[in-house]
């Protein structure tokens, strides 16, 4: 499964908690300017200043469904449409009051959405961009065919709704009827962003597996964001509708959802702020544009602006693929670099050093630290980490009762069976211990039964639940948490981050929620059990730093502590040893063991015979994908077929070779 | 450091703003009280704004149309303006779209406050005008067709032959001909639209039942679908109602696909590029329109005459070739429009009134006599039938 | 019936541009994943392009030539100067390039050529009556340009050793690499291929459907519509999928409203990508010609 990502889709700050203070500042600042624009620009200017609040509202929805879901739209037209023309119709043909009218635009746009949002976001990347794309087309089409819509003149002669009594007939007011819209809209938009479904989605695009299985409902999220990002787009068509007074089919145009994409590709994706300035940028170009090129070259006419959206798309992609953020980041970076000249090295290396960390007090950067644990306190450190709490365990059944039951669990790839017919039954508070050489199945076994790929054959029960051919997400939200064998870190966050990720299905904030900023004390608790869980593994003072700048070793423990957050019933570890220092090892066992203690049921899949037979209570060994024992780790070290299974390649190869040499000789 | 220099921006951007929003408090933005809409300047340039299909399917209309008002201003201005004032021509182009049109006209209301509007070239965005021109109570020529441009309006009137009177010549003539039933091709746009219901109401009076309607978008280019219904259609005669080059493009195909029935085409084709789209096709096609592409074959009485040979005297030498009705429904327009503002000055009602009073123009398109009620001033008078002949429009002796 | 035949043969000369379309887009889908926006720009390029060598006083046959050359120099052109830019080059952000690409050449064409449509002379011969179907000779130039240069390509890539190559270039770049080709010569031809197709596809369909600068969007997006029939990589299933399209768009705006045409290629193709990705061919996966 590959997971397209948007281009240059550009990574949230790395700092876990967002400068709010920037966001109260900035959209103080947009607010005047706000304020005075009415008062001192020109006519053209401020009809330009307009249409680009108008467009900014579906820009900032797209900008969230490209750079939170990572979705691309190509069709964010449709939507739009759908807001402007219920609107009209509304006002026209139903004499709806203009704030009805209004809401009847926004709710039609979204639920279209949500109709067409269903079976396509099953769609991914490239895909959902065309099936979006169509979508445009079939909507400027019908609108333009059905009678109701007006076909091809549109909706026209409504009238413009007083607000509060006042007539807005000039460009000036309704400015100022429209910024207010676009500034809550910046601020409920940023607010997602940091929400906890927002970090979900951002999860989402660095491992959809690894947010899956901490319980992120992938899907649903992406229909909400589309929804969402649906709303925003109606909402600027209703206020399209309003200003222009007639609504035709070019409203649904293919070039209207390429001037969207245009804004939000130049603003930087998923760059709320971004896609405001790049609305202003491109209506601003085509302003300029179209002035510009008759006047260079003689007898141009028509839409000549086209000439700029196409280089300007070209050369941000090929030259600035993270937009007008990605530069301003840049270009800030460098400024603070003249104020605190830092060496060059350090920021190549780092390029996710955390921003703001001088606001944070958290001082440099540990990158002191990368070098392994500081010498000579291991037993000290041993002892705090005994004293430490244990993070916390889900005991849904009784020790000993069974949790986990697999039934002639089969998968096939064509004709290669890579799992054939395996049953075997977990009970709770036990640390399991599946083996086999290379190549045995042991990760297919885990993908089967945390739900990352459909079994051909038999059954998964989860708490006396059937899970198997679920998405991970399933078995997660009931306490099934598994880590990665080819680690799968959440590289666009910090490590707090990292492990907050795992307390996501502790927390209930929805996207409303998050969208009104209403999850503070939520997110709060869970950053700090996040960060009571690094502490206690001695990650904590890595809490700040860049997830993927952590070293290999600690990645794997930072995924044991993520898996740990979500306080699971049924922890699946798939080769948590691999790439851990001999003290690592020690450490983590003796922390398998308490967990178990506390209640916790493990089954680890692991490359290390020994610890897996000093550590398990019970032992499965699979080879060639049939499971040849399952019992304690003493009968299945003892079983003959264990020993073929993993001695016999190599005694009968040193067999087959000593025969040679003998013959030789 | 940084930190201490965003404390100091945000007064800093307070101070700049206040101080912008006292010294440069144009207030223009917000409608402004000097001149514009409502109280008509009696300083200064008169503005008369233009919105036409410069661009787009209508570009065959809307170009010849800017041409004339571009050359008309010239002329005028060098005359010394209307009553010594200079006059102010803003021509928008709509990119033949309804809502480039909306957008063009609220911004020659809203920002160039003009006193006049001429437009749209076609009725899709003329009638996206007319409720913006109604509100502002702005004064509003329109150069297209569809009598429900100026239906019941204070504000808006327009040059162009009404459709009804097009369709009541060609209807005459089938009905002469012994015509019972006619199949129609028409434009799916709002030229095209309640064609077909006219027709039934008119035919209804002549015998003539509409068998079949099949329409088509002004920028398609294939037509074989829609021709190959008609000819599959019970009908005498087929009318082709659209503009070029999409009307064009459909005769060449109707002749093509073999229908082999007489065509009657509208007055939207009533210009030399017809014969480019249309090809051999076009070969005895008749059509209703002005006098003007058959100026050659009035005879020396007609009214008109005199008026229409000097614009295409002006106009071909202007532009080296000769202008399309579509040219002289902007003549007429801003004929009627300029003496109308020197009658009555710029204030609206008194505009309005003037223009509602004029009386025996001769335009190019026709003897325009307008009344409050009747705000497209044209009879079937204005009318003549054309036949497509070697390339060119002839008149047609019916 | 007579009606149906002629809507039929009328679709499926439409449908002959489409396949065109659709075999250039295969050809740079399956060595670079790109899916190429712009395909569509091609025709119209090659047609309005043509249309002025013979105004400029060129021998049609001779003008037509070199609209193909500078087209297909102009498609590899793009490759080098665009495509071969971007690092890690993912289809997602293929459309989102070549659709910059798309914008840029309409913009070009329109301030080159003006708003108008144009249109090319008729290639030579006579309109055929067969029992009351009529059809154009320029219909039958259509199906006969699919059938060489659509032929030729398909058999380019099954009997030369390059094509064979490209084949192995889409499947596994290292095996390519093996056989002779490198990646980014792979790439270049394939562009090249896709180039000539849309060229050939617009210069022949020019003389009925006239060229105009923003006519290469849809086009392309209706060839896009018939590749993904054959899941993005059957040529011969694209090209089926290409004229059933076209006959199918025929018969509703024959039988249905003209209007709505234009809405048929959308609706399958969100039909068919909800339903079967992979394309209505039956084993996906692979790479087949």
């Amino acid at each position: 499964m590959t997971i397209s990502k948007p281009p240059g889709a550009v990574r949230s700050k790395t700092g876990f908690w967002p400068n709010n203070r920037a966001t109260i500042i900035g959209v103080a600042v947009l607010a005047l300017i706000i304020v005075i624009v009415p008062f001192t620009a020109s006519s053209s200017l401020m009809n330009i200043a307009v249409f680009s609040m108008i467009f900014a509202l579906p820009a900032i929805g797209l900008s969230l469904l490209m750079g939170l879901a990572g979705q691309v739209s190509l069709g964010q037209a449709a939507f739009f449409a759908i807001g402007a023309y219920t609107h009209a119709i509304l006002l026209q043909k139903f004499e709806m009051p203009g704030v009805v009218a209004a809401v009847g635009g926004v709710v039609a746009a979204m639920l279209a959405a949500l109709l067409v949002g269903l079976p396509m976001l099953r769609l991914r990347g490239h895909y959902l961009a065309l099936a979006t794309l169509g979508l445009g087309f079939i909507v400027m089409i019908a609108v333009r065919e059905w009678e109701f819509t007006g076909r091809t003149t549109g909706i026209y002669g409504y009238g413009r709704p007083e607000v509060f009594g006042v007539p807005i007939d000039n460009n000036g007011l309704f400015f100022w009827f429209v910024a207010p819209f676009v500034l809550i809209g910046l601020v409920l938009a940023l607010n997602l962003t940091r929400s906890r479904a927002g970090r979900a989605l951002s999860a989402v695009n660095d491992s959809e597996l690894a947010a899956e299985s901490l319980g992120v409902n992938t899907y649903a999220l992406r229909v909400k964001v589309f929804t969402l990002s649906a709303g925003f787009a109606g909402l600027g068509g209703v206020f399209y509708a309003y200003q222009v007074q007639i609504v035709s089919p070019q409203v649904a145009e293919f070039h209207v959802s390429v001037e969207l994409l245009l804004m939000v590709v130049i603003g930087g994706l998923g760059s709320v702020w971004g896609a405001i300035a790049g609305a202003f940028i491109v209506e601003l170009l085509s302003e300029g544009l179209r002035d510009l090129i008759p006047a260079i070259i003689p007898g141009a006419t028509g839409e000549v602006q086209l000439i700029g959206y196409g280089i300007v798309l070209i050369l941000v992609i090929l030259l600035l693929p993270g937009g007008l953020y990605q530069a301003a980041r840049t270009s800030w970076a460098a400024i603070r670099r003249g104020i605190r000249p830092r060496s060059r090295a350090a920021d190549a290396a780092a390029p996710a050093v955390p921003d703001g960390t001088a606001d944070t007090g958290a001082g440099e950067v540990p990158t002191r630290a990368f070098g392994g644990l500081a010498g000579g306190t291991s037993a000290a450190a041993d002892a705090a980490l005994l004293a430490a709490d244990l993070p916390a365990v889900s005991t849904p059944v009784a020790a000993g009762e069974p949790i986990l039951e697999v039934r002639g669990l089969t998968k096939r790839y064509g004709g290669v069976v890579a799992v054939d017919d395996v049953s075997f039954t977990v009970p709770a508070g036990r640390i399991m211990g599946l083996i086999g050489p290379n190549g045995a199945g042991k990760t297919t076994c885990f993908n089967m039964i945390t739900g990352a790929i459909t079994p051909t054959a038999g059954t998964v029960s989860f708490l006396g639940e059937e899970i198997q051919g679920r998405k991970p997400h399933v078995g997660a939200e009931r306490g099934l948490t598994r880590t990665f064998q080819n680690l799968q870190v959440f590289s666009s966050t910090d490590v707090v981050g990292n492990v907050y990720m795992g307390r996501y299905r502790k927390g209930r904030a929805g996207i409303l929620r998050g969208m009104l900023g209403l999850q503070g004390r939520e997110q709060y608790t869970h950053e700090a059990v996040a960060r009571d869980i690094l502490d206690s593994m001695r990650l904590g003072e890595f809490a700040q730093l860049a997830a993927g700048d952590l070293p290999f070793g600690r990645q794997r423990m930072m995924e044991v502590c993520r898996a740990l957050a979500a306080e699971p019933a049924l922890l699946l570890l798939d080769e948590p040893m691999a790439g851990l220092s001999g003290q690592e090892r020690e450490m983590l066992a003796g922390l398998l063991r308490r967990l178990r203690d506390a209640g916790l049921t493990i089954v680890l899949v692991e490359h290390d015979v020994a610890q897996v037979m000093a550590l398990a209570d019970s032992v499965a060994v699979l080879d060639d994908g049939v499971l040849i024992a399952h019992g304690d780790p003493e009968t299945v070290r003892n079983d003959p077929a264990v020993i073929v299974a993993y001695l016999g390649t190599d005694a009968e190869e040193a067999e087959a070779e000593l025969k040679e040499l003998e013959e030789q000789a | 450091m940084h930190r201490a220099a965003r404390r100091l921006l945000v007064p800093a951007a307070v101070a700049a703003s206040i101080a912008l929003a006292l010294s440069g408090c144009t207030a223009s933005n917000f409608g402004g009280d000097d001149g514009g809409a409502d109280g008509a300047a009696e300083e200064g340039p008169i503005k008369i704004g233009a919105v036409l299909d410069i661009t787009g399917v209508g570009a065959n209309l809307g170009v010849p149309e800017q041409n004339a008002l571009n050359m008309l201003a010239d002329q005028l201005n060098a005359d010394g303006g209307i009553n010594g004032r200079e006059v102010e021509l803003i021509i928008e182009d709509n990119q033949s779209t309804e809502d480039g049109a909306a957008r063009a006209t609220t911004q020659l209301i809203e920002n160039d406050q003009v006193d006049l509007i001429i437009g749209a070239s076609r009725t899709g965005p003329s009638l996206a005008m007319r409720p913006l021109v109604e509100a502002a109570q702005v004064p509003t020529i329109s150069v297209a067709a569809n009598a429900a441009i100026v239906d019941g309006s204070e504000w808006v009137f327009k040059t162009a032959q009404n459709d009804l009177v097009v369709l009541e010549r060609i209807l005459d003539d089938a009905e002469a001909k012994g015509y019972t039933k006619v199949a129609l091709a028409r434009d799916a746009t709002g030229f095209g639209e309640g064609i077909a219901d006219i027709i039934t109401e008119l035919g209804a009076e002549r015998g003539i039942t509409l068998t079949a309607t099949e329409a088509f978008e002004p920028s398609a280019t294939d037509f074989t679908a829609q021709m190959t219904n008609l000819r599959g259609a019970d009908a005498d005669a087929v009318i082709i109602w659209g503009i070029t080059p999409s009307a064009g493009l459909a005769q060449a195909a109707y002749v093509q696909i073999g229908v082999g029935k007489p065509v009657y085409q509208s007055h939207g084709v009533a210009n030399s590029a017809f014969f480019e789209a249309a090809g051999p096709a076009a070969e005895g096609v008749i059509a209703p329109m002005g006098r003007l592409l058959v100026a050659d074959q009035l005879s020396a009485d007609d009214p008109q005459k005199e008026v229409i040979d000097e614009f295409i005297a002006d106009y071909t030498e202007e532009f080296g070739s000769a202008p399309s009705s579509f040219a002289g429904h902007a003549y007429d327009a801003w004929k009627i429009g300029v003496a109308a503002i020197e009658e009555a000055g710029t204030d609206p009602e008194a505009l309005r009134d003037a223009i509602e009073n004029t009386s025996d123009f001769v335009g190019i398109s026709g003897v325009f006599t307008m009344t409050p009620e009747d705000h497209s001033g044209l009879t079937a008078e204005a009318l003549i039938m054309a036949i497509a002949e070697g390339g060119r429009w002839n008149l047609y002796e019916e | 019936m007579i009606d149906f035949l002629q809507l039929t043969a009328a679709g499926l000369s439409q449908g002959s541009v489409y396949a065109l379309l659709a075999v250039g887009l295969i050809a740079t889908y399956t060595v670079r994943h790109v899916v190429n926006i712009a395909q569509g720009d091609y025709a119209t390029l090659a047609g309005l392009g043509s249309i002025s060598l013979v105004s400029a006083g060129l021998p049609l046959p001779l003008a037509i030539l070199v609209a193909l050359v500078s087209v297909t120099l102009a498609s590899v052109l793009i490759e080098r100067l665009v495509i071969a830019r971007v690092k890690n080059l993912t289809t997602l952000v293929s459309i989102i390039l070549t659709l910059g690409v798309s914008t840029l050449l309409q913009a070009i064409m329109l301030l080159v050529w003006g708003a108008e449509g144009r249109r090319l002379a008729a290639f030579p011969g006579s309109d055929l009556d067969l029992g009351g179907v009529s059809i154009r000779s320029q219909e039958l130039w259509m199906l006969g340009t699919l059938v060489i240069v659509g032929g030729g390509i398909l058999l380019f890539y099954e009997k030369t050793r390059w094509g064979k190559a490209l084949r192995a270039s889409a499947e596994q770049p290292v095996a390519a690499r093996i056989v002779g080709i490198s990646p980014a010569v792979a790439s270049v031809l394939a562009f090249a291929i896709a180039g000539l197709a849309g060229a050939a596809a617009g210069v022949v369909s020019s003389p009925i459907y006239l060229s105009i600068w923003s006519g290469g969007l849809l086009l392309g997006l209706k060839g896009f519509v018939a590749a993904v029939l054959g899941g993005l990589v059957s040529f011969r299933a694209a090209i089926v999928g290409a004229l059933l399209l076209g006959v199918l768009e025929s018969y509703v705006a024959g039988y249905v409203a003209s209007g709505w045409k234009d809405a048929v290629a959308f609706f399958i193709l969100i039909i068919v990508l909800i339903i079967r990705p992979a394309g209505l061919v039956l084993r996906p996966n692979a790479v087949r010609v």
